[in-house]
């Protein structure tokens, strides 16, 4: 199905040189009429070189000094944000803890019956007192984890801002 | 069938095509100069192929512009400006591609402007009464492109392999399928405009 013409390279080189079909051999000429794939090829070719000829006498180019600083900021931004990008990760693992946290507390006060609703009920004096017997009934882990939230909400919002100063 | 391969070493490797992610140096590969020179070159040409083959001139516009700005952004092709011009021929291969797996319609003649529809004047052979875009119209983008690639910018069938990311062995086929749809299809035009009163 694939068999080349024998004639097919000496004519791709005519059509090439603009020789086709004035300059090149009348041998040639006389072959292309009777064979299928080099009329083919003529044709073919010769559509698309006066097509390209005639799209670049159209062409309206943008400036290409517009394009170099356009490059050229792009790069800076692709630079922005390989900097930012640990800082983005840091972001989301911070919030990923920091909800991991606020979930272990709402179930740990949850199973304790919900003492925290009270709260508000209390003043100061018994809240000292509410702190005092937390801290004597050891429960240092509830205790830990409100200074440890409290980082991470700060570390998350300082994550943000740098991810909105960015944008 | 055809799978596109991408060429990750060798002389074929074309790197950061689809990213403007060169880590090494935060300057761009080319300086202003040198770049306008190599756009001088290299932009009518490739105005051409992305005009002809998307048939949108507008569209043509945005991913010519596209593909200097990767072209700058990514590292620079070792070889000279004709690897040069390839890689940017393959940058725009590429966005082309993204452009028609986003809309698989095929264009039709009516997404075609008239104005590459209008016969050349001055034409008096036969081969040449034929104006291709009607015809190039009803092929398919991919034949399209190999079509443009190999008779108006006349890449060998391996450096269209290496820009479109097509196996190197297939081109030979595909192209001479494309060849001979385009030539019928050139004819039959020819002969319905003679018939014509």
């Amino acid at each position: 199905m694939l068999r080349g013409c024998s004639w097919e390279t000496e004519l791709s080189k005519a059509l090439r040189a603009g020789h086709w079909p004035q300059g090149c051999d009348p041998e040639l000429r006389s072959h292309v009429e009777t064979c299928r794939s080099c009329g083919d090829l003529a044709l073919v070719t010769q559509a698309f070189q006066q097509a390209r000829s005639q799209s670049i006498s159209n062409v309206a180019l943008a400036h290409p000094g517009l394009l170099w600083w356009r490059a050229q900021l792009r790069r800076q931004r692709e630079v922005a944000g390989r900097i930012v990008r640990p800082v983005a990760i840091a972001q989301i693992f911070a919030w990923a803890v920091s909800v991991l946290v606020a979930i272990g507390f709402l179930l740990s006060q949850y199973r304790s019956g919900l003492r925290w609703v009270t709260w508000s009920e209390l003043d100061v004096s018994r809240t000292i007192q509410a702190w005092a017997h937390a801290a004597g009934a050891m429960q240092w882990g509830f205790l830990l984890t409100i200074p440890v939230f409290g980082i991470l909400v700060l570390l998350g919002w300082v994550a943000l801002s740098l991810w909105r100063e960015r944008d | 069938m055809h799978k596109r391969r991408l060429h990750t070493n060798g002389e074929y490797a074309i790197p950061n095509v689809e990213s403007c992610g060169a880590s090494r140096t935060e300057a761009l590969p080319m300086d202003n100069d040198a770049f306008a020179g190599f756009y001088q070159r290299s932009a009518p040409g490739l105005w051409a192929y992305l005009t002809r083959v998307s048939g949108n001139r507008a569209l043509a516009e945005d991913l010519m512009q596209e593909s200097y700005l990767r072209f700058l952004c990514a590292a620079r092709p070792e070889g000279g400006e004709v690897n040069e011009r390839r890689y940017l021929f393959r940058i725009a291969s590429n966005l082309l591609h993204d452009h028609w797996r986003r809309q698989p319609r095929a264009a039709s003649i009516d997404d075609v402007p008239e104005q590459f529809l209008a016969v050349l004047p001055g034409l008096g052979q036969i081969e040449s009464q034929a104006t291709l875009a009607p015809a190039f119209a009803r092929l398919r983008p991919r034949d399209r492109q190999l079509l443009w690639l190999a008779h108006a910018e006349e890449y060998s069938h391996r450096e269209i392999a290496q820009i479109t990311g097509l196996g190197a062995a297939s081109i030979r086929l595909l192209l001479f399928r494309a060849r001979r749809k385009i030539a019928r299809l050139l004819r039959e035009q020819l002969v319905d405009r003679r018939r014509r009163p």
